[in-house]
């Protein structure tokens, strides 16, 4: 057996695959690096694998804390693990994005799933996982509920802050000049769509685009990105644990 | 300790602490030393007058005085220098020369003689048409300026002769290190990123007849001892410097050797050779005419060739673009090699750096993920085999 562990900044993911890389199991727990988010989800893996520790060959670490977590056998960055995933998911994938807690990437594959070429965020949280948090918490909506919020509008209200510390303080002057929520709330999902669509911009998409992370789990996004870049999405089935996957992938190849 | 590590080690203390390397210099040589900021000044009249010059290539100290000229916005070495010009690290310094390359430099410029009034301030203003007539001559002009202003300092006259005799230990200072420049990606261990760059950086605080003699040992060391393997991927650097260590650091930790560079801070300093001109002033100012670099007006924009040349020359795997963040000159020749490299199908990696970096983790999935791309083949389909040949 194969185990894939993707420590992201804000959520732990393991994914197990048997010797026929199928999937035996997932797990996810939200709390990322330097907790104890990294072990808890391994435990929770192998308790729905009905695996003990032994029993796993070879385990590649991926994500952020990829260095800091010493059970690994191989670190592989995160870019190279979503694309691999991705395009196992996906076979006819050109183009995978991938938005997790703290960063965005778009990925670039060939027809064999190899990275052709990738861009990263730069440091600041502007279209991340981290804008929405930060969105959905003055906007006072858990953030699970935060698409269907979005979906009730009646008009955008335009964010135009990059930044998303000046964003939080424009959307607070909006509300506090009347603006409604859901309204507010469909312009934070443009928001992010449009700053993810400019990162693309630099290397280029090609379709067939698939989406990874946690930020896919939001549908309003995902529309809103379609609409940016022109192109269908296609979101990875399970996209926060994509990295995972592609990273017991890589394990089982590594142990060949 | 061998011979070849302790030339390699005193080089690296010269380059990791500056102030000291340049003091112990005056004293043994009993030289004045004036300051020469960047990219590019005429080292060769300071020499010639008998003074010793010195590299100013900012640090990695925190910023608490500079804020009061510079902008949070504005590049991390010119903040850097006017930050450690108002706390004293400079003050050995007799005068400094600040020439005019960049927005930045302009603003310094005037800056200086206000924030760091104990230092004599020596500017020079370049021309932008190099390669013409009037821009040879306006050149000659500007040096004779500056060579009066030295004058005045030592009470000495500056003559032709030793000019020229100036001109011939630069050009063979310039040979010396581009040889160690061509041969350190045959050293990828012993020479790793970090140690290529302290050698080479060195040059700055030494008096270039000492380094030069210095830089010829090591060459005659290195050629006893067999050249290493690479185990990753090889590639050229471009923009202004490579830095900091903790950066360099990464390339080492990934199997990343520098075969070549077009940085600023290296290579662009010492590969152009003197090639013509009837006098002294002249040869300096045409083989300032000749050197290509993004401060310098580049009307058939260049930079994408040399690149590309270098990238086959050196058989190299792709290029890591080092980035100075707020660098306008470098940002505005980005997109046009960026093209031509796409085009040859070359790999790049962007990396956006400046000088003091709280952390570079960033970094470190892009260079990881970088490597992982270009030696994806064998990372992808052959597993494990291909592993232990890449050393992944």
């Amino acid at each position: 057996m194969y185990m894939g562990i993707d420590i992201g900044s804000s959520s732990s993911k393991a994914v197990i695959l048997d010797k026929t890389r199928r999937i035996l199991a997932s797990a996810v727990v939200n709390t990322g690096t330097g907790t104890q988010g990294p072990e808890k989800v391994v435990e929770t893996a192998l308790a729905l694998a009905g695996l003990f520790p032994e029993d796993i060959l070879y385990r590649v670490a991926t994500g952020y804390g990829r260095m800091l977590y010493g059970k690994a056998d191989r670190q592989i960055t995160e870019i190279s693990c979503h694309a691999r995933g991705a395009a196992y998911l996906v076979p006819e994938a050109g183009t995978i994005i991938d938005i997790g807690g703290q960063d965005a990437k778009i990925i670039r594959v060939d027809r064999d799933g190899r990275v052709e070429n990738f861009v990263m965020n730069d440091k600041c949280a502007a279209g991340t996982g981290r804008f929405i948090e930060v969105m959905a918490r003055i906007l006072d909506c858990p953030i699970d509920q935060l698409a269907e919020l979005s979906t009730r509008a009646t008009e955008e209200i335009a964010i135009s802050s990059t930044c998303t510390v000046f964003a939080e303080s424009e959307v607070i002057s909006q509300l506090a000049s009347g603006a409604k929520r859901e309204n507010v709330a469909k312009g934070a999902h443009h928001s992010i769509a449009m700053r993810v669509a400019g990162l693309g911009g630099r290397i280029g998409i090609r379709p067939i685009v698939v989406m990874t992370g946690g930020v896919a789990l939001n549908l309003e996004i995902v529309r809103a990105l379609e609409s940016e870049i022109g192109y269908r999405i296609v979101v990875a089935e399970n996209p926060q644990a994509t990295g995972a996957l592609g990273a017991a992938l890589y394990a089982a190849e590594c142990n060949l | 300790m061998s011979r070849l590590h302790k030339i390699i080690s005193e080089l690296e203390e010269i380059s990791t602490h500056p102030g000291r390397a340049v003091r112990k210099q005056m004293e043994k040589t009993g030289k004045k030393a004036v300051g020469c900021f960047p990219y590019y000044t005429p080292e060769e009249i300071i020499y010639a007058a008998g003074m010793l010059p010195v590299g100013m290539w900012g640090g990695q100290s925190e910023i608490k005085q500079a804020d009061t000229y510079l902008q949070s916005f504005c590049c991390s070495i010119m903040r850097e220098n006017l930050e450690q010009g108002m706390s004293g690290v400079y003050d050995m310094l007799s005068a400094v020369i600040i020439p005019t390359y960049c927005d930045t430099l302009k603003c310094v410029c005037e800056n200086w003689k206000v924030a760091v009034p104990q230092i004599k301030t020596i500017p020079m203003v370049y021309p932008q048409n190099r390669a013409t007539s009037a821009g040879v001559a306006y050149m000659t002009d500007e040096y004779r300026r500056v060579i009066k202003e030295l004058e005045a300092m030592t009470g000495a006259e500056i003559t032709e002769t030793e000019l020229l005799k100036s001109i011939a230990l630069y050009e063979g200072y310039r040979r010396t290190i581009r040889k160690f420049v061509a041969i350190s990606g045959h050293y990828p261990k012993t020479l790793n990123a970090r140690v290529r760059h302290a050698v080479i950086k060195a040059g700055f605080f030494c008096d270039k007849k000492n380094y030069s003699t210095m830089i010829g040992e090591l060459l005659s060391e290195l050629k006893k001892v067999p050249s290493e393997k690479s185990e990753g991927i090889r590639v050229v650097l471009t923009g202004i410097l490579a830095e900091p260590d903790a950066l360099l650091d990464l390339f080492d930790e990934n199997g990343v050797t520098i075969v070549a560079d077009d940085l600023a801070q290296e290579s662009r300093q010492f590969r152009t050779s003197v090639d013509m001109g009837e006098n002294a002033l002249e040869m300096l100012a045409y083989r300032y005419a000749i050197q290509e670099c993004s401060l310098l007006y580049d009307e058939a924009k260049r930079r994408g060739t040399l690149l590309k040349d270098l990238v086959k020359d050196n058989r190299a795997d792709g290029v890591v673009i080092v980035m100075m963040k707020f660098c306008d000159p470098e940002e505005f020749d980005y997109p046009i090699y960026k093209k031509e490299l796409e085009e040859e199908g070359i790999p790049m990696l962007y990396l956006e750096i400046e000088q003091k970096m709280d952390s570079v983790e960033q970094l470190r999935t892009r260079i990881q993920a970088f490597t992982e791309m270009v030696m994806h083949k064998s990372l992808f389909y052959n597993g494990k085999e291909n592993d232990d040949v890449h050393g992944y």
